[in-house]
């Protein structure tokens, strides 16, 4: 009997989230078989338990609205406020250092 | 004028608004449907940070198609699919990552939350047991599942947002039910 029950069980499990019959020759089985009776009623109970999770939510993080509407504008809104006097100014400075650097190289006495 | 047809001329007048390019009205838009988008995505693929990526790409992908949408289906309806979809081009993307066969990336990538405080409580109840089980499921199983038993979408709109025959998700979906029987079983 519980080689049948087993074969049975995926017909089982199906027709009772569906909700519907048994397919036959399993149903000559099933029918008539407690365990298959218990099973297809557990997983019936699941079935309802699955169609009410539709109306459960998770709530989206917090900056999926601005991550969406950042990748729109393109480049990350913030990054560009910022990006471009800081490449300046750090250029500029670096070009400084370097010019200060040259003039104040030890040079070779003739 | 009933609340929710107020609320549809509502949705309806932002849909206009955000295909003309106002981006306000996309933003308003992204407010309204970002939580069942990420819950979408979170039972899709299991893992949080996974979902909310999808959920980005997903209205990301909803403001390029938005010019084609007709309003045929509902707004959700609409995104519900983009969701599905680009949940199937992320786990490809998992596969070409982890080398996994198809069928494996859900269980690599979708990890059980026991240690979680906010599912704590709940794993000792059926929804609990039901929510681990699902998260075991191979993605594919997974995604079936959440579609036909969740949501409540036809054999046909499955296999149209699988990228799959009717028939093949019919046997798809068989085996997830049994194999989710099993496991429910087996605790």
């Amino acid at each position: 009997m519980a080689i049948l029950c087993e074969v049975a069980a995926p017909f089982v499990a199906n027709s009772a989230v569906a909700d519907t019959e048994i397919i036959w020759p399993v149903s000559l089985h099933a029918d008539s078989c407690l365990r298959c009776q218990a099973r297809r009623a557990a997983m019936a109970k699941t079935g309802r338990e699955l169609k009410s999770m539709a109306s459960e939510q998770h709530p989206a993080p917090k900056d999926l609205e601005w991550k969406v509407m950042s990748s729109l504008e393109g480049d990350l809104a913030v990054s560009r406020s910022w990006k471009k006097p800081v490449t300046l100014t750090a250029a500029a400075l670096s070009m400084i250092v370097a010019v200060v650097i040259w003039r104040l190289r030890p040079r070779a006495h003739n | 004028m009933d609340p929710s047809s107020v609320e549809r001329s509502r949705e309806q007048e932002l849909i206009s608004r955000a295909q003309a390019g106002d981006r306000a009205a996309f933003a308003a838009l992204v407010r309204e449907h970002s939580d069942m988008v990420y819950t979408l995505a979170r039972r899709l693929v299991g893992d949080p940070h996974l979902a909310a990526d999808i959920a980005q790409e997903t209205m990301i992908r909803a403001w390029k198609a938005l010019p084609k949408f007709r309003g045929d289906a509902q707004l959700s309806t609409w995104l519900h699919r983009i969701t599905v979809n680009t949940a199937w081009t992320q786990k490809k993307r998992a596969r070409r990552h982890t080398g996994a066969p198809l069928e494996e990336v859900g269980e690599l990538a979708a990890p059980v939350d026991i240690d979680n405080p906010e599912f704590a409580g709940e794993i000792a109840d059926l929804r609990g047991r039901l929510r681990d089980a699902l998260d075991r499921l191979p993605d594919s199983q997974r995604q079936i599942v959440v579609m036909k038993d969740i949501h409540g979408w036809s054999h046909a709109e499955i296999a149209s947002a699988s990228g799959i025959s009717v028939t093949a998700a019919k046997v798809r979906l068989h085996r997830a039910r049994a194999r989710l029987a099993r496991m429910l079983e087996e605790e």
